[in-house]
């Protein structure tokens, strides 16, 4: 029987704003306070995953670090997560151990991406999970604090600091947390991680290493092609200014455009098909944005790019608030170097 | 009253590893490149096996390859290093 001791140091301080100055001064966060991780609070979230300290989540292959349930349980007491939280983020850890995320490369690289974390299923709800008004900003503690969480588990247990693992250039903010959920209570369409195959009724979650958003918006038309154009556009200027590399691509799309997607019968796979045939761009098209010197590199001035390897590619996601024409392109950190995985969350853990 | 609070982190420096004996001289020796697939390496390899060559009389050169920098070195890689005296890896950027 796996053993109930706790193995971290101790450190007596005198109350939480000590403890926040002592994690703060260590380097033991993300520049933002932190809630006290004490042994009590610690077991707690541990129980509420069913895990024991010492049970191993998942290990980072290429540096052989193992993540063990205690030290990813005191990140995420760190974080300011609910015990409820704990079987979400032991699910996105389990995923970002699988071997096509490609989490040391995507951590450590000068691109500096983030995990986006995508949440599914009846947990969302038990969790009170923000899927409609700013989802991809501020205002929940679920979407803040699961995030979170992840980046507390990469800076403290797998070493991703600024300058010494990480090696990010620039970074961007969803490197502080970078999680929604998706709005199905209202959307016809079929959930991400139903798509990628976790049961119907389950709960999954959806995590792919992802560069910051960038907000499209088209509100002069209710044509579904024209839509999808100006979102294949962004992704074009994308392929163009930043990696051209084909891999996952997540699209968030808020009600307004989503009810004209759907009013016009389109479902997922339709943006998906229309998408992978738009989002090209040829080897030229570099001339027009300073990249002129790679023109004739390479299979020449007339060689494809896709955006996406194959339809499947593209993550479409119903998420966002009611008004508004606009919709967000996630691109990936590096084409398909790194790869989305989804993670089914245990329903004994997660549902109870 | 006190706040007894659980240490976040682990010791994240790389497991203890003993140094190799330092080559004294490249002559004879067989030195191994490593293109790591990033941009350019070819050419600077190239160059640095013309100057292994030429000017360290170095006994053979071992093109290694890997095909995706972000991640680890395949084993046949990794087997074809240990018939190297030493391994010049290319490049971080």
């Amino acid at each position: 029987m796996a053993t109930r001791a706790l193995q971290s140091a101790i450190y007596e301080l005198a109350d939480a704003l000590d403890v926040n100055e002592h994690y703060q001064q260590n380097g033991w966060t993300d520049g933002l306070p932190i809630v006290p991780p004490t042994e009590e609070r610690v077991r707690e979230f541990l129980d509420a995953a069913c895990l024991a300290p010492g049970d191993i989540i998942g290990v980072e292959s290429v540096r052989q670090r193992p993540i063990s349930a205690e030290k990813a349980a005191i990140n995420v007491v760190m974080a300011g997560c609910l015990p409820t939280y704990m079987p979400v983020v032991v699910s996105v850890l389990r995923a970002m151990c699988v071997a096509e995320y490609n989490m040391h490369g995507s951590t450590a690289s000068t691109g500096g991406s983030a995990p986006l974390i995508v949440v599914n299923g009846p947990i969302r709800a038990a969790l009170g999970m923000n899927a409609t008004h700013g989802v991809l900003g501020n205002g929940n503690r679920a979407n803040a604090t699961i995030g979170r969480a992840i980046r507390l588990v990469l800076i403290n247990v797998l070493g991703c600091i600024p300058g010494q693992i990480d090696r990010a250039t620039l970074g961007h903010p969803g490197k502080f947390t970078f999680c929604l959920a998706e709005d199905e209570e209202d959307s016809p369409w079929i959930p991400l991680a139903q798509e990628r195959g976790v049961p119907a009724g389950a709960s999954g979650v959806t995590v792919m290493a992802a560069e910051a958003p960038r907000q499209v918006m088209n509100e002069w038309t209710h044509d579904p092609e024209e839509i999808a154009e100006t979102i294949a556009a962004e992704m074009r200027h994308n392929m163009l200014t930043y990696s051209v590399w084909a891999g996952n691509y997540a699209l968030i799309i808020p009600k307004q455009l989503r009810d004209l997607f759907v009013a016009a019968g389109w479902r997922k796979h339709d943006i998906r098909e229309y998408v992978y045939r738009s989002a090209r761009v040829l080897r030229r098209d570099w001339a027009t944005v300073g990249k002129g010197t790679i023109v004739a590199r390479g299979g020449g001035p007339d060689q494809e790019f896709t955006a996406l390897r194959w339809p499947e590619d593209l993550l479409v996601i119903a998420a966002g608030g009611p008004a508004g024409g606009f919709a967000a392109v996630v691109p990936p950190w590096y084409g398909a170097r790194a790869l989305a995985v989804t993670q089914t969350i245990d329903p004994v853990q997660g549902d109870q | 009253m006190s706040v007894r609070v659980l240490d976040p982190t682990v010791d994240t420096s790389p497991a203890k590893a003993g140094a190799t004996t330092k080559l004294t001289s490249l002559a004879g020796r067989t030195i191994g490149l490593l293109d790591n697939g990033k941009i350019n390496v070819r050419p600077l390899l190239d160059h640095m096996e013309r100057m292994l060559r030429s000017q360290y009389g170095v006994r053979d050169v071992v093109r290694l390859r890997k095909l995706d920098f972000s991640r680890p070195v395949p084993a046949p890689v990794l087997a074809a290093m240990q018939g190297c005296d030493a391994v010049i890896s290319a490049v971080g950027d």
